[in-house]
């Protein structure tokens, strides 16, 4: 039995009762079609196009990652769905409106790449800042600042002036003013950028809150390991172009690359047979792991191993990763140039 | 090291700069004779023409200071208080005072009285400046009736003293007698410029009156 | 709309205090206060105009040079260091940015003026026994006209660097100051289109001896309240002006 959603006035899915199946309405949150930036050199007035002819939505509830490398128009497509830069064609609509229009930030909450902030205020200053410019009650802003502080960590730097932050700090605190007002709609120009292990764990965990309450997240990244696993969908950019757009495991459903074999030790024979089908052999501390690349080969391969009565600890097929693909899509991308 | 270092080199550029200035005479009345007009310093000024007209007048009185210790020559004291008149038409004193020196002084009244004619033409209401001119045609020029037009110009304006009603009156009597000369400089002895003063008691010795040094 | 200008205004203010600029020129000024009193005796008699002019000129001339100097950068900061991307990334119009970013920074430049202001009376509250409170009347009016300065200020901020900003504001004050010479000596000519070109920058320049009635306090002459009121009212008219054309140009403004 399916129910179909409420989506509430705020643009939140409201949970569905215990037993029924989600059905999401069809509600695009960000629509860019046909997007294209082009820059004037002010002295020369030569013309450089940061974004090419863009096009993609996202749905609401989902997380997307941008990825692309250094130059790529990942940061100028940001800051035209921010209303911080205007485009040159193309057409923007942000929860049904032009993103210049600052009703159609109300619910956004954005944090930039490396970002700075005011130095000479507080954490707690600073959220004050951002509480006024959304409008929000100030007391309530400040308890909503105070338990974001204390989520991330922050608590105990509060009023601490923003100049002594670490850029690990400064970091969180740019994670805690996009979320000051609960937003809808969350931007994020490397959200991973200067954090150690545990925080970025900390912060993919809160990510995955935030869709749990029907938040969508826009995420440029360069760490594609960490994209991986939280996003729903990516778009892999590269000048100024969307090459393609999809689920991870849809971009990187071309199948099983090569298959691992790990055993605990291996007679010289056995590794010179294998060696000699021409699948590679490496000694990974005490153990063995043989990369046999055909489907057909594992099966002659565990059989060999197991006449010599090698013990395997395990069997795993090695699929493409996300990076693996991101370069093979860079270089299709730049063959097609 | 470094703040003894640069003490001691702006020293020595002090005694080098006033032995210079003792050697070659620059600064003092060089610097007065390069003051241009009234009126492009007003331009100048840019909206401050009260200040600018504070720092000449300051600086003039330090040049008449000057002066009257050395060789009690006041050449340019007519041009600088022509530059405050220009920046500050309203400011009363620097007319009399250098209606004064240029008459008394300078032994030229014409150009006292020019000074303070300029002076009543900008402030009409102004009673003093109408009597300074009255007391300097009748010390300085001896116009007894001249000085008369101007002590009676002056009662006739708001805020007098009563007294300027007797000088007019002594006045249209010929008062050119040492009676009144005397009650003049007794007068000028109770203003408080301390300048004034002493020209005042030089003067009422000379008419043989016994004056408190 | 006002609580978002507000906020960006008080955090103007809270930036611009903490520059130590605005404490040199602090303490410059009360020095520069004192010292006239310590001159007020060479004046013969005249001190208390001395003191007057002096704290009068002195307030206006450093709250002038703090408004250029210090606001000429304040916009390029911004940009420079991209606080303003997390800012303008909120619910708010480029015009209200701008709009607080000018009231932080008149109210700011208004408060050193005003203090050295109420310092001049208190001192000749003190030591000349007179407290002549039409320097009030002075006051408002070197306000209103700080008020336009900063206007410029942040208009040429908008679109260009800071150099060039408190340049160009220089220019506008020295000119805006010549403005009736201007408007004299190009209908002296006999060519009627430079007597329409000077007579078109006369009235696009700020008329500023509109408030320059720092002359007539000094010599105890109070403010009519019509000049008082035709002075703010012609201040305000201008500075919205000049606002509303730098938020045109800072709406059109891409941040790269």
């Amino acid at each position: 039995m399916t129910q179909r959603e409420n989506v509430n006035q705020a643009g939140r899915v409201a949970p569905a009762p215990t037993g029924s199946i989600r059905e999401v309405e069809p509600l695009a949150l960000l629509e860019v079609e046909g997007l294209a930036k082009v820059y004037r050199d002010p002295m020369t007035l030569k013309p450089f196009t940061a974004v090419n002819g863009l096009s993609f939505t996202l749905g609401r509830g989902e997380i997307f990652g941008l990825l692309g490398p250094n130059g790529a128009g990942k940061t100028t497509t940001i800051k035209l769905i921010l209303g911080l830069a205007k485009p040159t064609r193309g057409m923007i609509r942000l929860d049904g409106r032009d993103p210049r229009d600052p009703a159609a930030r109300r619910r956004l909450g954005y944090l930039p790449e490396n970002p700075c902030f005011y130095d000479h205020l507080t954490a707690t200053e600073y959220l004050e800042l951002t509480c006024a410019l959304f409008g929000l009650d100030a007391r309530a802003g400040r308890r909503t600042g105070a338990t974001l502080l204390e989520r991330l960590g922050l608590a105990a730097h509060a009023r601490k002036p923003l100049r002594k932050y670490s850029k690990g700090m400064t970091q969180r605190l740019g994670l805690a003013q996009a979320l000051l007002n609960e937003p809808t709609f969350l931007v994020l120009d490397e959200p991973m950028s200067g954090l150690d292990p545990i925080g970025r764990a900390e912060v993919k965990q809160i990510l995955r809150e935030e869709r749990t309450r029907g938040t969508t997240i826009l995420m440029s990244s360069h760490v594609l390991a960490e994209t991986e696993s939280i996003c729903d969908r990516v778009g892999i950019m590269s000048g100024g172009k969307l090459l393609e757009v999809g689920t991870v495991p849809g971009l990187l459903a071309t199948g099983v690359r090569e298959w691992e074999i790990a055993v605990e030790s291996l007679p010289e024979r056995a590794a010179a047979e294998l060696s000699a089908a021409g699948h590679r052999v490496e000694p990974l501390g005490t153990r063995w792991l043989i990369h046999v690349v055909e489907g057909p080969a594992l099966q002659r391969a565990l059989g060999l191993l197991t006449q010599s009565e090698v013990f395997i600890h395990s069997v795993e097929p090695r699929r493409e990763t996300l990076e693996e693909h991101f370069v093979r899509a860079l270089s299709r991308g730049k063959g097609n140039e | 090291m470094p703040f003894l270092a640069a003490g001691a080199l702006v020293a020595g550029a002090d005694l080098l700069d006033e032995a210079g200035r003792g050697r070659f005479q620059w600064g003092g009345t060089d610097e007065l004779l390069y003051y241009p007009s009234g009126l492009m310093v007003r331009q100048a000024a840019l909206g401050y023409e009260t200040a600018a007209a504070d720092i000449a007048w300051l600086r003039g009185i330090q040049y008449y200071g000057e002066h009257r210790q050395t060789d009690m020559k006041f050449d340019m004291i007519g041009h600088v208080m022509d530059i405050v008149a220009d920046l500050d038409p309203a400011f009363i004193q620097p007319y009399i005072f250098g209606g004064f020196v240029l008459a008394q002084e300078m032994k030229k009244p014409d150009r006292g009285l020019q000074l303070l004619e300029r002076g009543r033409i900008a402030n009409p209401d102004n009673w003093n400046l109408a009597f300074e001119a009255g007391f300097l045609q009748y010390v300085c020029r001896h116009d007894f009736a001249a000085a008369s037009r101007y002590f009676t110009w002056a009662s006739r304006m708001p805020g007098h003293p009563e007294y300027v009603e007797r000088f007019a009156a002594f006045a249209s009597e010929k008062a050119g007698n040492r009676g009144m000369a005397t009650l003049l400089w007794k007068r000028v002895l109770a203003t408080g410029n301390k300048y004034m003063q002493e020209v005042a008691r030089r003067e009422l010795r000379r008419l043989g009156e016994e004056v408190q040094p | 709309m006002m609580s978002r200008v507000l906020a960006v205004a008080r955090n103007t203010i809270r930036e611009v205090l903490r520059e130590r600029i605005v404490l040199v020129l602090a303490i410059f000024g009360a020095a520069l206060v004192f010292a006239s009193q310590v001159l007020s005796p060479l004046a013969l008699g005249e001190g208390k105009k001395v003191v007057t002019d002096f704290g009068l000129a002195g307030s206006s001339l450093l709250a002038t040079l703090l408004a250029v100097f210090l606001g000429s950068s304040l916009l390029h900061k911004e940009l420079d260091r991209r606080t303003i991307y997390a800012v303008m990334a909120k619910p708010i119009r480029r015009a209200e940015f701008l709009m607080g970013k000018f009231l932080g920074l008149w109210t700011t430049t208004g408060f050193l003026l005003a203090g050295m202001t109420l310092m001049v009376l208190a001192l000749l509250t003190v030591v000349h026994h007179e407290t002549p409170w039409i320097l009030l009347g002075s006051l408002l009016l070197t306000l209103m006209e700080l008020g336009i300065v900063t206007a410029f200020v942040i208009l040429f901020s908008s679109f260009t660097t800071p150099g060039l900003t408190a340049f160009f504001t220089l220019g506008v004050i020295v000119t805006g100051s010549f403005a009736e010479q201007i408007l004299y000596f190009g209908g002296q000519g006999e060519s009627s289109f430079v007597a329409g070109l000077t007579g078109a920058f006369y009235w696009a320049l700020p008329h500023l001896s509109t408030f320059n009635v720092r002359g007539m306090v000094t010599h105890g002459v109070a403010v009519p309240p019509e000049r008082i009121a035709f002075g703010v009212s012609y201040a305000l008219l201008y500075m919205g002006a000049v606002l509303t054309i730098a938020g045109a140009i800072f709406e059109r403004r891409d941040f790269r």
